[in-house]
């Protein structure tokens, strides 16, 4: 089958089922969802609990796989890598902002943004700028040397989408990037968020319940039950 | 240089639980540093022992260590003067002596029991195996033999024939003819060489006395002493070349007792050893293990932003060299010390089975054991680190994250 991907199309996922089995029981999470999202385009999956938002999120990020259906990242046809592939993928393409932040503890806010730049295999010095420049984009950098334990839920968030985009990824997945934070704080966050893509060409895939958080959105997928309304 | 880094920060995480791992690789570090120590020193002090009594290379003729004389010194060795001159000018060489075993009866004029004599050069022989005997009373045996020969008796052997320094005594042998030879001695000294067997039969006399007695000329024996006791091989070597109608065999080819010993010291070193290599593995296991439980989902966020498992296993990996290396280092300065101590403390051993005299109580340092001794460690710190963290590397990245 002959698929055509659009330059500016970083993600499409076409006709994805994923089912969940428990002893006899088996449950349809996903039932033939397709999703296109573009470059610097920021989507909403909002739903009730159980609804398949996460297991759709996890299925674009690389990080699970769907039953059925056909995923691309970038233009490249995803099913059938093998799992080293995937997470070279992930390393170079993806980034994850996370409900709980997810940083690492003994790590000050400098060396978790530098992490994935390290993956990479980017040079030292190149390290040090690009750490630099995105410390100063999401406005922590005079907190550089503090670890994760000594900043404020925001703070923490903002090293979150710091290290999430150091890489200019062409995806970023956030699940629940605001449950976590004030509505004050939560603003400022979808803001930067959207800034930060926005200009750096990135997909942003966010799951969310905060009405407020889908507001800033470009797009709305409603999920229930599995399929997209 | 990062990712060590970055280790050292994770083992810094939980102190209490990375010190106590330490402690137990430091003991048992220690513990496997100070036994192959005294293992070693043990060694040491059997081959300076062995290679004393018995000479680092022993020439006789080419029957000698193989067949029985029908007769006395039938498999003697003639010629000595000629050959201790020649061997004499090897490189190495620090002293030929000879010596003639024979053996036969001691009396006192009311009883008679046997003995084991040897025939001796008496100044090379007190030089070199000095420190190993004991004198109990009276004086080595005066050079040269004055006209009523002399005699070194074993403690043991003295109080069975009442004697003392001064007192007389008979010795009786067959002769290389297959008589009856009999002479009358002095004895000048007594020693004990701190074996209460050999202490009962020893008998020593010098060489002119002992070919009187049993009317040779041969000695039976020629024993060549080198200082590095390193260069046996390359003085047998040259023996040999020199002289290849003769037979020639090393001091460790003599030791029986120092080849047993030395088996059971490794067997029983080695055994300790595996038992410290397990108990540091399950240190290490459970230390680290804890540690992966409750990183799961930090090991999950590392696998989605694109960490490989085998770099999630490299980084407990490096973790557990860590600890380990630290343990060594520990353990390496514990048993130091215990080395540094023993070297003053001066404290003896009992005595083992056989003898009635200790030793010291000594450990040798090593680096190859040192070195050894820390690459085991790393290599099990590794291997415990590689074991806990390799499943939950490939544990799926959504149950990793999910984990609480």
């Amino acid at each position: 089958m002959n698929t055509t991907i659009s330059t500016s199309e970083r993600v499409r996922l076409t006709g994805i089922r994923k089912r969940y089995s428990t002893g006899d029981t088996a449950v349809d999470a996903l039932r033939g969802v397709s999703l296109n999202v573009a470059a610097g385009e920021l989507v909403a999956l909002t739903g009730p609990s159980g609804s398949g938002k996460s297991t759709l999120l996890n299925i674009c990020g690389l990080i699970d796989h769907q039953d059925e259906g056909e995923r691309f990242l970038a233009g490249i046809a995803i099913n059938g890598m093998a799992e080293k592939q995937l997470t070279d993928l992930r390393r170079e393409k993806v980034g994850f902002v996370f409900q709980n932040f997810n940083l690492v503890p003994v790590m000050n806010v400098h060396d978790n943004v530098e992490y994935p730049l390290l993956l990479l295999g980017v040079s030292a010095a190149e390290r040090r700028e690009r750490v630099q420049q995105a410390l100063m984009r999401v406005g922590i950098e005079p907190y550089a040397s503090r670890l994760p334990d000594a900043l404020s839920g925001g703070q923490r968030q903002r090293v979150a989408i710091a290290r999430a985009l150091i890489k200019v990824p062409h995806l970023v997945i956030a699940d629940e990037p605001t449950a976590n934070l004030d509505s004050v704080t939560a603003a400022q966050i979808v803001d930067l968020l959207r800034q930060l893509a926005s200009e750096q060409g990135s997909a942003v895939v966010v799951a969310t319940h905060d009405h407020r958080m889908a507001d800033h959105c470009d797009r709305v997928v409603q999920l229930v039950d599995g399929e997209m309304q | 240089m990062k990712w060590l880094l970055f280790a050292w920060k994770n083992v810094l995480r939980n102190r209490r639980r990375a010190l106590l791992a330490l402690l137990i690789i430091a003991v048992g570090t220690a513990a496997g540093l100070i036994g192959g120590g005294f293992a070693l020193f043990t060694y040491e002090s059997l081959a300076e022992m062995t290679a004393r009594d018995t000479g680092h290379v022993v020439v006789g003729h080419s029957a000698y260590f193989d067949d029985d004389e029908e007769l006395p010194m039938q498999n003697g060795l003639s010629g000595a003067g000629k050959l201790t001159e020649k061997f004499a000018e090897m490189p190495g060489v620090r002293a030929v002596v000879p010596r003639l075993q024979f053996s036969g009866l001691i009396s006192n004029g009311d009883k008679s029991t046997i003995f084991v004599g040897t025939g001796v050069d008496p100044e090379s022989e007190f030089r070199l195996r000095g420190p190993q005997m004991t004198f109990v009373s009276g004086e080595v045996l005066s050079s040269p033999s004055p006209s009523v020969p002399e005699v070194v008796i074993g403690h043991e052997l003295a109080k069975l024939m009442k004697a003392k320094p001064g007192s007389s005594l008979t010795l009786l042998a067959t002769t290389t003819e297959g008589n009856l030879n009999a002479v009358d001695v002095t004895v000048k000294g007594i020693i004990s060489v701190g074996v209460p067997d050999i202490d009962k039969r020893l008998v020593l006399t010098a060489l002119p006395a002992a070919q009187k007695l049993l009317l040779t000329d041969k000695v039976s024996t020629l024993s060549l002493y080198i200082k590095d006791i390193d260069q046996t091989d390359t003085l047998l070597a040259q023996v040999k070349a020199a002289e290849p109608q003769l037979a020639a065999k090393t001091w460790l080819d003599l030791a029986v007792f120092y080849q047993s010993v030395k088996e059971l010291y490794n067997r029983i070193f080695g055994i300790l050893g595996a038992i410290m290599v397990v108990i540091i593995l399950f240190a290490m296991i459970n230390t680290l293990g804890m540690a992966v439980v409750e990183r799961t989902r930090e090991i999950g966020t590392l696998r989605a932003i694109g960490s490989q498992p085998g770099e999630i296993v490299r980084n407990f990996v490096l973790e557990g060299l860590v600890i380990g290396f630290g343990g060594a280092l520990l353990g390496m300065i514990m048993a130091l010390a215990t080395t540094v101590f023993l070297m003053f403390a001066n404290l003896q051993m009992p005595p083992p089975p056989g003898r009635s005299t200790g030793y010291a109580l000594l450990v040798n340092y090593s680096t190859p054991l040192y070195l050894g001794a820390t690459l085991a460690v790393l290599l099990v710190s590794g291997v415990a680190a590689w074991l806990v963290s390799a499943k939950a590397a490939r544990k799926p990245i959504t149950e990793a994250l999910a984990h609480v």
